[in-house]
Formats: C-alpha cells, structure tokens, sequence
C-alpha cells in the first residue's frame, strides 16, 4: 500500500463515521455508571480478594442440586490481615471476620450504600435484606483499618 | 507499545484526584468494553455488571498501574475477564443446555485483542479530532456521516449554503481533521506500529 488511507477523503469520512458511531452504540448509563466508579478513589482500603465460592467450585454439584431449597451459596474473602467469610441465603447475608473482631460493615453498590450492619465481638454480623444487585463489603474495623471485599453477584 | 501522550495525561490526572480526567477516560474507553461485551452476546444487564466491575477495578489500579500507555490493553483484558465470569454463571444457571460456549467466544475474540484496542485508539483519535474543528465543520462531517447521511438538499437549507460548495467544504474539514496536530501524531505511531508489527 503506497498510499495511507486517511489521506483519501471517503475513507477518513468512513473511519470518522465509525468512530462516532461506536461511541453512539454505548447506552448513556453505562457511561454514567463508569463516571460514577470514581467515587471509589477516596475510599483507602485493604482490599480482600475472593478465595473461595461454593457456585463456582462445586458448580455441576450445585446445577445439580437445583431442587433442593434452602441453598446456601458460601463466599471466602481474604486480605493480609483478615478473612471475611459469607453465607448468602435468600433472604440475608450472615458473615463472620477472622480473627474476629467488632466493625461496621457496609454492602455497597457502585455509588451508594445499600445496607449497614455491626459485627460484634466475635465478629458476626447479619446483613438483612439481602443486597439485590451485585455489591461489595466494606469493613471498617475499631483500628481504624478498612478492608473491602471484591463484588458479589448473588 | 505506542507511547500516547493523551492516554498518560488521563492518567496521571485521574491519578492525582481529576474527575474530569477520570470521566474522558470513562468516554474514552467505555466504547471498547462495550464493543468486547456485545462480542461475548452479554444482555445489556450483563454488560452493566462487567462495566461496573472494570471501572471498579481500574480505579483501584490506577496507582499501581506502571505503564499507563498501556491503559488501553488493561482496559481490553479485565472486560474480557469479566465477560468470561459473567458467561460462565449465566452457563451454570441455566444448566448445560446454553448453545453459546464462552470459552470458545473468548477463543475467537483472543484472535480479535489487538485490533478490538487498536480500533478504539483510533476511533478516540479521530473523535477527539473532530471534537476540536470549527463548529461548522462539526455540523458538516456530523451530518455526512450519520448513516443514513442527510440528504444535501437539507444540509443545504440547515447551514444555508450553497449546495455546490457542500462537496468541497467537506472536503475542506476533512482535511484540517486529518492535519489536526495530534490525530496526525496518533496516525503516525499508528502507521510505524503497524509496520513494526
């Protein structure tokens, strides 16, 4: 190819059509939803990554399992300092900090908090309804340190 | 790797704390996760978790991110990531009976990476371009390229010129767009990567 193609006026005119076009495909709340993750840059926490999920590591046991009721799906987070264990039920979401210690816990969308619970001495803690969308675990311990669970899609 | 100064401008300033950085980057980038989702035939719900999720973490990542040229790439590899764990629950959830295999859409969009992150570059190139001509020539190129495109006769009425001189103000704009000092630098990395590639 001797010529480069934007020096040809149709083919710049498409490749500008294209690229307006591919920003015209994106719904308006999609790119609002990205704006609004920004908030998440003041919060300084540890972060605690998913170490262990009952649907995905017993996946076929569960698929099939599908009749049974009163399926609890349990979820592991770990950080350095502490492990954040979860069971989600239907209607609640009961977890447990190790090394157990007292915190506020806050289950949070992209912008907003969706519900707020204490864990006690031992660490325990009930968070009731259960988030609806996916949310992720804030934990704010008496120390002052914060730990932040990935997102949980339930 | 192409070293583009406008991505690590972004960068460094969403970094420091700049929304309105932080928000270009969102404009500039969200066409690309899009793109990737509708590649893995995500509904529009799924394709919201998979945004949510990768804005989510690029936030995080913004201050460990070492080369912040690369943003781009980052962006491509966490949605596709995302969309396999968003495809492999919706597998799970409706039984094996699901016709489409994620594994195998990721297989075919692996072949597809480095064009998708091209492509993206240079839409946002070009769009940042014509997003700094004139207004006129904004009106013009908009309507000439909005598909279908509008009819000449009808340009001609909205900007009140002369139907004969649509031709050569298009081709006008197109050529202060295409002499537009960073879209022509954008071009020319692009070009030499091309061939080193």
């Amino acid at each position: 190819m001797t010529e480069n193609w934007w020096t040809d006026d149709d083919r710049l005119a498409l490749a500008l059509s294209e690229a307006v076009q591919a920003a015209d495909d994106v719904p308006r709340e999609f790119i609002a939803a990205g704006k609004a993750a920004f908030t998440w840059h003041t919060i300084d926490a540890e972060l605690a990554a998913l170490t262990y999920d009952s649907a995905i590591d017993h996946g076929q046991a569960l698929v099939d399992l599908r009749s049974e009721p009163a399926q609890l799906r349990l979820l592991t987070f770990a950080s350095l300092s502490v492990t954040i264990e979860l069971e989600i039920a239907d209607d609640s979401v009961l977890g447990q900090v190790v090394p157990p210690q007292r915190g506020d816990i806050e289950a949070r969308d992209a912008t907003t908090v969706l519900a707020a619970a204490v864990a006690d001495e031992a660490g325990c803690f009930v968070l009731r309804p259960r988030p609806p969308g996916p949310f992720r675990l804030l934990v704010q311990f008496e120390g002052q340190t914060s730990v932040l669970t990935g997102w949980i899609t339930v | 790797m192409r070293d583009d100064p406008v991505v690590i401008a972004l960068v460094r300033h969403a970094r420091d704390g700049d929304e309105s950085a932080w928000d270009s980057i969102v404009d500039r980038y969200a066409p690309l996760v899009w793109a990737i989702c509708r590649r893995f035939q995500l509904s529009q719900a799924d394709a919201a978790d998979v945004g949510q999720e990768v804005w989510l973490r690029l936030v995080e990542h913004l201050p460990i991110l070492r080369e912040p040229a690369a943003l781009p790439g980052w962006i491509a590899t966490t949605t596709r990531r995302e969309c396999l764990r968003v495809a492999r629950v919706n597998t799970r959830d409706l039984g094996t009976t699901s016709s489409a295999d994620p594994e195998a859409a990721a297989g075919d969009w692996e072949l597809g990476v480095e064009q998708e992150v091209l492509t993206a570059e240079r839409n946002a190139a070009l769009r940042d371009a014509m997003a700094r001509l004139p207004m006129r020539c904004q009106q013009l190129l908009t309507m000439l390229i909005v598909v279908p495109p509008v009819a000449y006769a009808e340009i001609s009425t909205r900007m009140n010129i002369a139907i004969g001189s649509i031709g050569p103000s298009r081709s006008r704009c197109l050529d202060r767009l295409r002499h537009d000092p960073d879209l022509a630098a954008f071009l020319k990395r692009d070009t030499q990567a091309s061939r080193m590639g």
